[in-house]
């Protein structure tokens, strides 16, 4: 019966936090950014909070780009931003979509390298 | 002179459809590895342990299938798709089950003939039910055939009576026979499927219908998915002494399921979780018809392009009897030997209460009311 009402709970949570996650990601990546922004600073340029947002924005503005072309589901692609160099993780349908998010990606303003580390998901049931 | 011609004119028949039809492929997957489960059952509904089994299984990952489709362009951006696709047992060369009980088909799986159009696309005929795709998209075990959603989502079914000798089960079907589906572009990520399934029933209009309706969305590296699935006349057959007995088609609604779940990727993790309920809205009084519940939990990593590492949590619980639940774990390798050959290694546990015989592999059976622990490697080679 707890144990139920446990599982139910964290069930809950668990679903909370994976909805959330879209948002709750750049503040993962807060901790690589501000060291970034450290050493940006340190040579007089901006705050650590102009270069999360800066990374923030480009990573939209990269999902955006992906979204326009509608057999490409971004919904299994991480798109990581630090500076102006890009990593990209997760899945795509097709082998042909590896070399053509990342075409994507580079034609963003902004973006200043690509590293591709997209694979292909296997289809459910097969083909 | 009269046959040349006739024949030139065939000729130029065939030249023309040869032109139009712009593409047809056999493809195909087979996958088989040797299986290793501590208890095993007979069937669903048996609470006797038969022991130990080592055996050389089917379907590691997905069953092995077989298939045909293509499409042809009509322009404007219109096309016309078909598939033909099996599943068949890699061990014994056994065809795939259909809705009849015991029954086998080639094209167990889909049978399907449509149109893309800008607008969307359709697909009439035996298919798997779209809400499957999108549990998939929303469990990092992907809905496989060892300890994912789909084994979870199959023992709500056995929990509610269904046998296994048909694809016609109580809480939603992996295939629904006569099937209509409408699939929409994707707009901002989001995008929509609606299945119908007429029963064909005479004089019942209601008789042996489905629909189902699939919202889906995938963008920010995140997959969202809510189904509803609405069955009607489902699993009507009933094992007796002299054989399986169908009760007729009255058009009673006896299965409604929701699924709600989520699936969110960055870096290399991916993670997912899932909230999902099944009922039979018939017998709202004693003896109720069945309420049961599903969460599922998961967790992933990729190391690199070619190694990844998948987890799952599938918890199964009874609304109506609470000594009726079950819990699984599920954990797996999977290695690309190539661009069309995968090799893998999963282990998984399964901890069955009251009437659950949750399965840890698809179709083979464990008993109802005790643990039982399952490994499996395997190749599956895609064609």
């Amino acid at each position: 019966m707890t144990t139920r009402k446990i599982l139910r709970i964290a069930g809950t949570v668990l679903l909370a936090l994976t909805s959330a996650g879209a948002r709750a990601q750049p503040g993962a990546s807060a901790a690589s950014a501000a060291l970034n922004a450290t050493a940006i600073a340190a040579s007089g340029g901006t705050t650590a909070k102009d270069t999360r947002a800066a990374n923030r924005a480009l990573r939209r503005q990269i999902y955006a780009a992906i979204a326009k072309h509608k057999d490409i589901s971004a919904g299994d692609i991480s798109v990581v931003a630090k500076g102006g160099a890009v990593t990209l993780n997760g899945t795509v349908v097709d082998a042909s979509q590896i070399d053509k998010v990342a075409e994507i990606a580079q034609g963003v303003p902004g973006v200043v390298t690509v590293t591709n580390k997209l694979t292909v998901k296997k289809p459910f049931g097969g083909q | 002179m009269k046959l040349k011609w006739s024949g030139a004119a065939a000729l130029v028949v065939f030249a023309g459809a040869a032109h139009a039809q712009s593409s047809v492929t056999l493809y195909g997957v087979m996958d088989s590895g040797l299986f290793y489960q501590s208890a095993n059952a007979a069937n669903f509904q048996s609470k006797v342990n038969l022991g130990h089994v080592y055996e050389l299984k089917d379907g590691g990952i997905y069953s092995s299938i077989w298939g045909l489709k293509g499409t042809e362009d009509i322009g404007g951006g219109y096309k016309v798709n078909f598939k033909l696709q099996g599943s068949f047992n890699s061990s014994t060369g056994k065809t795939g089950l259909a809705d009849t009980p015991t029954t086998t088909a080639i094209f167990n799986q889909q049978t399907t003939v449509g149109v893309s159009t800008p607008y969307g696309s359709v697909d009439l005929g035996r298919q798997i039910v779209p809400m499957i795709y999108a549990m998939a998209d929303t469990d990092v075990r992907n809905a496989q055939y060892f300890g994912s959603v789909l084994t979870g989502w199959l023992g709500l079914n056995q929990a509610a009576g269904w046998q296994g000798t048909s694809t016609n089960g109580p809480v939603g079907a992996l295939y629904d026979d006569n099937a209509i589906v409408y699939r929409s572009p994707k707009f901002y990520g989001a995008s929509l499927a609606l299945e119908y399934a007429p029963g064909g029933v005479p004089g019942q209009f209601q008789g042996g219908t489905r629909e189902s309706g699939v919202l889906q969305y995938s963008n920010y590296g995140l997959n969202l998915a809510a189904v509803y699935y609405n069955g009607h006349d489902t699993n009507p057959f009933t094992t007796t002494a002299s054989g399986i007995v169908t009760a007729p088609s009255t058009g009673l609604n006896n299965n409604q399921f929701y699924y709600l779940g989520a699936q969110y990727t960055t870096h290399g993790f991916s993670v997912s979780s899932s909230y999902s309920r099944a009922r039979n809205p018939a017998n709202s009084s004693s003896p109720k018809g069945f309420n049961l519940e599903m969460f599922s939990g998961g967790l992933g990593y990729q190391f690199n392009p070619v190694f990844k590492v998948t987890s799952g949590f599938y918890y199964l619980h009874d609304r109506n009897v609470g000594a009726n639940h079950s819990a699984e774990y599920a954990l797996g390798g999977e290695y690309n030997l190539s661009k069309s050959t995968l090799a893998y290694a999963q282990v998984g546990y399964v901890d069955n209460h009251g009437n659950m015989s949750q399965t840890i592999s698809y179709g083979a059976p464990v008993p109802e009311d005790r643990s039982s622990t399952a490994a499996m490697i395997g190749i599956r080679h895609s064609f």
